[in-house]
């Protein structure tokens, strides 16, 4: 593997410490990457009729990469990010979010999703909507409402806002369904959902992420100190890795064990890719019908008279 | 022979909006004659969007739709190669590539090969044409027209050149995919379309003109990087990457006969050969005897 490393920092020739690990099959130019996602992002929302976008900040490098993109496809002014915490949040989480919202000079809000998600789990010996039952629900669970309950917030502030929801997801935990269905991974399109996290670092070193964002480790930010990483027993380079040559490159097991991977890695990865099918794909639709939506009707989102006037 | 003024409009198509492409193709006809283009070449589907799925059906235009003929009316003394959705009598749908000329179709070319694998769902919504062949144009030499993955397959390039076009014509929506830095345009697509491009050229000592398209339909976003290949395989000129415009292109249409007397792979080439392994080869795969009509000589064959 290489070390990940910003182009500008190379050319006096001495490399400087590096920002991140790079493995050198993931590296894509990213001038090119760059563009089509602001093309994208610019396409969507005219084709759609809409001038403006939101989405929400978490401090982490995902959201403030979508940031990145969105202030370069609509402009700043166009755009506004929704800095949303719970009680528990990492302190440097709203500092980060808030570095990226001064960096850009966009609009920006903070709504604090405390009362909504302890509204329901109960706080301290308060109980709340959820009654004793929900009491002790563990971090997941907790966890996976209060994503529900940022998407919430988001939707409807996207109304007063006249934007739409532009979503934060990475390829990588859209394939091992590291993501809150309906949650998170909610949005009106995904500029970023193609590339793993490493790119996802590539692009944010490249278009001016600051440092200690595209630095630090990532969190869900579930509970103190929690890592993506020591959650998923992998680091982002191996798995990134061991992804993109079994689902890009359409490697066997066999071929995955002989280029090194570990056979315990192959056999765990490929059931998280199995067991998130559903996450990625759109409910289904019994047929019944002679013409079934995504089945035998199927027209572009995006067709003549489709866009809000 | 005299030089020739070719016009590569890499546009940015609305999909499914009909009315908003005729009008965009006549501003642009229009700007091509002032910029005194003998050839102008529109994109793939340039008149509908390429990711038209149901809506295929509801921009179709039939060969002597007054709309094209509109079209071909203000491309008078160009040559102009428009694509669209093609309704034929019997209601087949056909992704097609018309050479417009003296106000009139003078040809069309039905897309022969239909990539329905991979991002790509072609064959559900049209059907494949039947017919290769070359074309004379006002430009005093013969045209071969083809659509984006009729170039994927040798046998089109080759036949073209065979039946006399000393300009090959692309007509593409080519979609970019495959970022990769190793490339050298970072991107895996237009990498292998200019390795192709310069190969049919030389191969086929021919000009090659090769139009994409720009912009974005849906998810997929179309790189451009339209391009004029000489006879010896060099780029004569090369569009930027993703950028909408209108590229004039000047070549020497001398160059192809000077490459032909110099390198005279056309001279050499053995349809007959080729020919005759062919219906082996069929036969083979059919498990059926070579039919007697392949032992004959191709002298015989009407061509």
């Amino acid at each position: 593997m290489v070390r990940g490393a910003r182009p500008e920092s190379d050319e006096s020739g001495e490399r400087k410490d590096q920002l991140f690990e790079l493995p050198p099959e993931l590296a894509i130019d990213t001038d090119v990457a760059r563009r089509v996602m602001v093309g994208f992002i610019r396409n969507q929302l005219r084709q759609a009729g809409f001038g403006r976008a939101l989405l929400g900040l978490s401090g982490g490098i995902d959201s403030a990469l979508v940031a990145y993109l969105v202030a370069e496809a609509i402009g700043p002014e166009s755009m506004l990010c929704l800095l949303l915490p719970y009680r528990t949040s990492s302190r440097e989480s709203v500092e980060h979010a808030r570095l990226v919202v001064d960096n850009l000079a966009c609009a920006s809000d903070i709504v604090d999703i405390s009362q909504i998600v302890d509204g329901y789990f109960g706080r301290d010996r308060e109980l709340g909507a959820g009654g004793a039952a929900v009491r002790e629900a563990p971090p997941l669970r907790r966890g996976n409402f209060m994503a529900r309950a940022r998407m919430s917030v988001l939707y409807d502030v996207s109304v007063v806002w006249g934007g739409l929801v532009v979503g934060t997801g990475n390829k990588t935990e859209s394939l091992i369904g590291y993501s809150t269905l309906f949650g998170d991974s909610a949005c009106a399109f995904n500029p970023i959902g193609d590339l793993y996290k490493s790119q996802v670092r590539q692009v944010a070193a490249a278009i001016g992420v600051p440092e200690e964002i595209i630095r630090k480790a990532p969190s869900a930010d579930l509970w103190p100190g929690q890592t993506d990483e020591v959650e998923a027993g992998f680091t982002y380079p191996e798995l990134d890795r061991l992804l993109f040559w079994m689902i890009d490159k359409r490697r066997t097991d066999d071929e995955l064990l002989s280029m090194g991977f570990a056979p315990a890695a192959i056999a765990r990865v490929k059931n998280m890719v199995a067991v998130s099918e559903f996450k990625r794909q759109v409910p289904p639709v019994a047929k019944l019908g002679p013409r079934t939506t995504g089945v035998d009707y199927l027209y572009p989102r995006r067709r003549p008279g489709s866009a809000r006037p | 022979m005299q030089p020739l003024r070719i016009a590569l409009a890499q546009l940015a198509p609305r999909l499914g909006v009909l009315e908003d492409n005729l009008a965009s193709h006549r501003q642009v006809i229009e700007a091509a004659r002032k910029g005194g283009a003998g050839l102008l070449v529109f994109p793939e589907l340039g008149l509908t969007g390429y990711q038209l799925q149901d809506l295929a059906a509801e921009v179709a235009m039939r060969a002597d739709d007054p709309r094209l003929l509109g079209l071909a009316a203000d491309a008078a003394d160009m040559s102009v190669v428009v694509s669209f959705v093609e309704e034929a009598a019997d209601h087949r749908l056909f992704i097609s590539a018309a050479l417009l000329e003296d106000g009139a179709v003078r040809f069309i070319h039905r897309k022969l090969f239909l990539p329905t694998y991979g991002l790509f769902d072609e064959r559900r919504f049209f059907g494949p044409g039947d017919l290769l062949r070359a074309v004379d144009s006002r430009l005093g030499v013969r045209l071969g027209l083809a659509v984006c993955e009729d170039f994927w397959h040798l046998a089109v390039p080759e036949t073209l050149a065979l039946d006399g076009a000393q300009i090959l014509i692309n007509v593409s929506s080519s979609p970019g995919r495959d970022l990769a830095a190793i490339h050298e345009v970072g991107l895996g697509t237009a990498a292998s379309w200019r390795t192709l491009m310069r190969t049919y050229a030389q191969l086929t000592t021919s000009f090659v003109v090769f139009c994409n398209r720009v912009g974005m339909d849906e998810t997929i976003s179309f790189w451009g990087g339209s391009e004029v290949i000489s006879p010896s395989g060099e780029a004569v000129f090369t569009a930027p990457l993703f950028d909408e415009g209108l590229y004039f292109v000047d070549i020497e249409l001398g160059d192809v006969r000077r490459e032909r007397i110099g390198l005279p792979l056309l001279r050499d080439e053995r349809p007959e050969l080729h020919l005759r392994e062919l219906r082996r080869i069929l036969a083979e795969r059919t498990e059926m005897a070579i039919d007697e009509a392949s032992e004959a000589p191709a002298e015989t064959e009407p061509s």
